[in-house]
């Protein structure tokens, strides 16, 4: 298939690894899996410290199973990314932790305090599954079939996020007040999540046109505005005047692009932030700490005594 | 001997010696997998590939889970989940000193040994409470047993792997050193309360007699694998007199800190008793 016959043929889960797919689809592709995986391993990375200082024991276990869920969306993306022929898993693991590969905004703001665990699991996590719903619809098979799972882990996910900020807003008033403080520091960066409001992403028209992306930012930013500002209401949190947040009188939302430091967004983009650094380093440093264990594998199978790869799995 | 012959009845129904000695063997057994489970969740996210990474999340689950059957066999006693754990002193707690020791980022090995030697000991214990006549724990092993006959199984596969390298080998060597003194503290008495414990048949084998099957199990397993295992006796502290090392305290401290700085004074339950 040529560019224009991808673009003829587009629609779900239109095309699987048996195609012959032009370079341009199964670059951009790779590009947008990668994305996803690699968020997937920066969101667990950044909320593995409360597994440990979760405050209940219930809670401990369901933010370990969080985590190993996220875990286990990295691999199953990094599995339909890697059939598109392009990168391996390996090389995509090596780019993030060398700092080269990109992954989500929000996941290059490291957490200290437990009230700030609802902001990923619950907003983000939110803003997330409205994307990843219109993604069961990717004309790339694998991409789509591997959504079907995620989305409905993620949906358990938000429920675990909805469930700690629910307990923290019906808590003492200390409580309430440090998660609105944790609000404030985070929904700037959670309304950047979608990116710039105008849209004009540069890979954008491609991605709709061969089935990559199915709906525009500024429709999964609106449809989340939809929901979460009333959520976020109704658990008692005062959404900030600034940015400002316009509704258009037909459910339309418009935010005041001058209101978002767009410069910070840049720096997080190329990994250069400070928070970027500190998460990518860290993950980078477990990374090499256990890479001996990767090498002695890659010599058994080079050697072919291999016990099989899935017995200690 | 029929379990139900000798069944020592309801939790309200023990005598003081019958309480203190099934309270015992209770607080050691749920320490011991509430701060195993904790200590594997140190991997998560840093395991040396996703598919270990996801395996020991399982593992770390596995023993919360079993943790929690545990302490709720505790809390019929008047106990609670906050005296239990989050309001406590680090001093209240029973568990070995093996499975509180810190690990290093990467040392795969350790994290595989240690596996290996809490799990035939965990398979060993198990198998001596089956028959208990204390019901809650009877009716818990049960439960528990299938899943650590994974874990044993699992361990013993990643050690097949890690000696079938030199680099390997000399890791888990290492870390065999290190951690066999601490492994031996599983086994450690603490005062007339053991007796009690078998003669009231709360479990039906003693301590020594449970090391003497770990360490001939242990050795031949290791020592088939080409290592050697070390001519020590258990290390001091052992955990099992509330006396700890300085890393358990660093990791209660870090443990409780949410709970102590939300001024938290109940620890949420989200799941239905019972399951």
């Amino acid at each position: 298939m040529n560019v224009d016959e991808v673009k003829q043929n587009a629609g779900p889960r239109e095309f699987n690894p048996r195609d012959d797919l032009p370079e341009e689809y199964r670059k951009a592709a790779t590009r947008m899996l990668e994305f996803h995986a690699n968020s997937e391993i920066m969101g667990a990375y950044l909320e593995r410290p409360f597994i440990r200082k979760a405050p209940s024991l219930e809670r401990k276990m369901a933010f370990s199973a969080k985590v190993q869920d996220e875990i286990g969306h990295g691999q199953m993306l990094y599995r339909a990314a890697e059939a598109l022929g392009v990168k391996t898993r390996d090389e995509m693991l090596d780019d993030l932790a060398n700092g080269d590969g990109k992954f989500l905004n929000c996941f290059h703001y490291p957490m200290d305090s437990y009230v700030e665990t609802p902001m990923i699991a619950f907003f983000v996590d939110g803003a997330a599954m409205r994307r990843q719903a219109t993604l069961k619809k990717s004309s790339w098979e694998p991409y789509a079939h591997a959504m079907d799972k995620i989305c409905f882990e993620e949906g358990m996910h938000v429920k675990h996020g909805e469930s700690i900020l629910r307990e923290l807003m019906n808590g003492s008033r200390r409580e309430q007040e440090m998660v609105q403080d944790a609000f404030e520091t985070w929904w700037p960066r959670i309304l950047q999540f979608f990116g710039p409001t105008d849209d004009d992403s540069t890979h954008h028209d491609f991605m709709s046109e061969v089935g990559l992306k199915t709906c525009s930012n500024d429709q999964l930013r609106n449809s989340f505005l939809n929901g979460y500002m009333q959520k976020a209401e109704e658990y008692g949190l005062e959404i900030p005047e600034y940015p400002r947040i316009r509704e258009q009188g037909d459910g339309q939302y418009e935010v005041v692009e001058d209101d978002l430091d767009w410069e910070e967004f840049v720096t997080v983009s190329q990994n250069e932030y400070e928070g970027s650094i500190e998460q990518i380093g860290g993950r980078k440093q477990a990374r090499e700490a256990a890479s001996w264990v990767r090498d002695m594998f890659d010599e058994q199978t080079a050697a072919g005594a291999a016990p099989s790869p899935t017995a200690a799995d | 001997m029929s379990a139900v012959d000798t069944d020592l009845g309801a939790p309200g129904e023990l005598s003081e010696r019958e309480r203190r000695a099934v309270e015992a063997q209770l607080f050691r057994v749920a320490d011991d997998e509430f701060i195993q489970a904790e200590r594997y969740t140190f991997w998560q996210v840093r395991a040396p590939t996703l598919e270990s990474d996801l395996a020991i999340s399982n593992n770390a689950q596995d023993e919360l889970g079993h943790a929690r059957l545990w302490y709720d066999a505790i809390k019929q006693f008047g106990y609670s989940e906050e005296s239990l754990i989050w309001e406590g002193n680090p001093d209240d707690f029973q568990h070995s000193t093996f499975v509180e020791l810190s690990f290093e980022e990467g040392d795969w090995a350790d994290a595989v040994l240690r596996a290996y030697l809490y799990d035939e000991a965990e398979d060993i214990r198990l198998a001596a409470l089956a028959e208990s006549s204390y019901e809650p724990i009877r009716d818990r092993t049960s439960r528990i047993q299938g899943e650590e006959e994974y874990h044993l199984e699992h361990a013993v596969s990643w050690l097949e792997r890690l000696v079938n390298n030199e680099n390997g080998r000399e890791q888990l060597q290492a870390a065999l050193d290190r951690l066999y003194p601490y492994a031996l503290t599983m086994f450690e008495p603490v005062g007339d309360v053991e007796a009690d414990i078998v003669d009231l048949g709360i479990r039906d084998r003693t301590l020594e007699q449970m090391r003497t099957e770990w360490e001939s199990r242990v050795t031949e397993q290791l020592t088939e694998l080409g290592l050697d295992i070390p001519d020590t006796g258990p290390a001091s502290p052992t955990g099992r007199d509330n006396e700890h090392t300085e890393e358990w305290h660093d990791l209660f401290e870090e443990m409780t800190s949410s709970y102590r700085n939300l001024g938290r004074d109940s620890a949420t339950k989200i799941m239905t008793d019972n399951e």
